[in-house]
């Protein structure tokens, strides 16, 4: 990579684009990088969004019976995407390929886990008394065969079809929804959302990231991921146009979610 | 920065330097979020020192005024990419995995 103009990398003055290669997966795969990075923003966010002098269920909000009844099918929607995300994270470390991604798999299950909490915990403030029991009777069934086919995948042990699934399917549905979502959310769950989101940044980054470079090793491997992408492609779309019941949003922004999704698709040569 | 020539030209002339300081971007540990910021949308103009990373969005932002050939790091997102100049004339970035 002669050709590449880089800065010195002085170590005494902090530049992360003049780190070797190694260095820079190094720091942003550790647990150390993770730890210092969720304190910049969870600190004082209990349960993902600034607290108040009174219970969040006394706060005053905007939401209609009608709107609240939507928003809980759609955290319960939420509650299916996150718990397919944890059990998908960890049962991913266990058939990653190398330290760097064990060590980063570890800490998204531990934000998966937070991101289960967080939605539970609003779900209650809205007066849900079973959560569990609602999840049960409004999740999206599409969702929940997208969860079964994730986990089949891991189960299997077949690491770059789970990365794929779910880092990068899976991880561009739930930052399309909360990213579209937020904009028109009552301000507690607009707060829980951007905060999610944050962490979204990470998994996503590390599913494209992960997946390319496996890719530039072994090319032969992109038909059949390809394949897999559209057989998934197929559930994503049926979820979406379900989802898009519930949760408000204009269809504008919902286009440009869908082009990135393409975008990555693009990059990664999944076509 | 429309024309590919104005680059070559430009790349005789000493590069701008810029002293970072932080904009409320808190997704990295503190020494490095002054690198980095919230894209506010298309209304939101970068400066020269600074770059949309195509993965996540967020601004990467240089001590130096970015040009083609520069590589550059998205720590939100763990990407690594290097600068090329766009079709448009205007300066993009290549993911490298
Ligand atoms: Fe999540
Ligand atoms: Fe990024």
């Amino acid at each position: 990579m002669s050709e590449v103009d880089r800065p010195e990398f002085d170590s005494s003055e902090f530049d992360p684009h003049g780190m070797n290669p190694e260095d820079f997966l190094d720091e942003v795969h550790s647990f150390e990088f993770w730890f210092q990075a969720v304190e910049g923003y969870l600190t004082d966010n209990p349960y993902g969004h600034e607290s108040g002098d009174e219970p969040i269920s006394d706060r005053p909000d905007d939401l209609t019976e009608s709107d609240k009844d939507s928003l809980i099918t759609t955290l319960c929607n939420y509650c299916v995407g996150e718990t397919a995300a944890l059990e998908g994270a960890s049962g991913m470390i266990a058939i990653a390929p190398n330290r760097h991604s064990k060590i980063f798999l570890a800490t998204q299950v531990v934000d998966e886990a937070r991101h289960l909490e967080v939605f539970l915990r609003r779900l209650q403030d809205l007066g849900v008394t079973d959560p569990e029991g609602e999840i049960e009777r409004r999740a999206n069934p599409t969702l929940q065969v997208f969860k079964r086919r994730l986990l089949e995948l891991v189960k299997a042990g077949d690491w770059s079809a789970a990365l794929l699934a779910q880092n990068v399917i899976l991880e561009s549905m739930e930052h399309a929804a909360f990213l579209v979502h937020a904009t028109t959310a009552d301000p507690v769950t607009a707060q829980i959302l951007n905060g999610v989101m944050k962490d979204e940044r990470r998994h996503l980054g590390f599913g494209e990231n992960d997946l390319g470079r496996l890719l530039s090793e072994h090319p032969g491997n992109r038909r059949r991921l390809a394949d897999i992408r559209h057989e998934m492609d197929g559930l994503v779309l049926a979820v979406f146009s379900r989802a898009a019941d519930d949760l408000p949003g204009d269809a504008s922004m919902r286009e440009a979610m869908g082009r990135e999704y393409i975008e990555t698709m693009d990059r990664l040569g999944l076509v | 920065m429309n024309d590919p020539n104005e680059q070559a030209v430009l790349s005789e002339v000493p590069r701008q330097t810029f002293e970072l300081e932080e904009c409320g971007f808190r997704e990295v540990p503190k020494k490095w979020r002054k690198f980095y910021r919230h894209w506010e949308g298309p209304g939101d103009e970068l400066g020269p020192n600074e770059i949309i990373c195509p993965v996540c969005k967020v601004v990467i932002r240089s001590k130096r005024e970015i040009r083609v050939g520069d590589r550059l790091y998205c720590m939100p997102c763990m990407s690594r990419m290097i600068v090329v100049l766009g079709e448009d004339g205007t300066l993009q970035t290549d993911v490298t995995y």
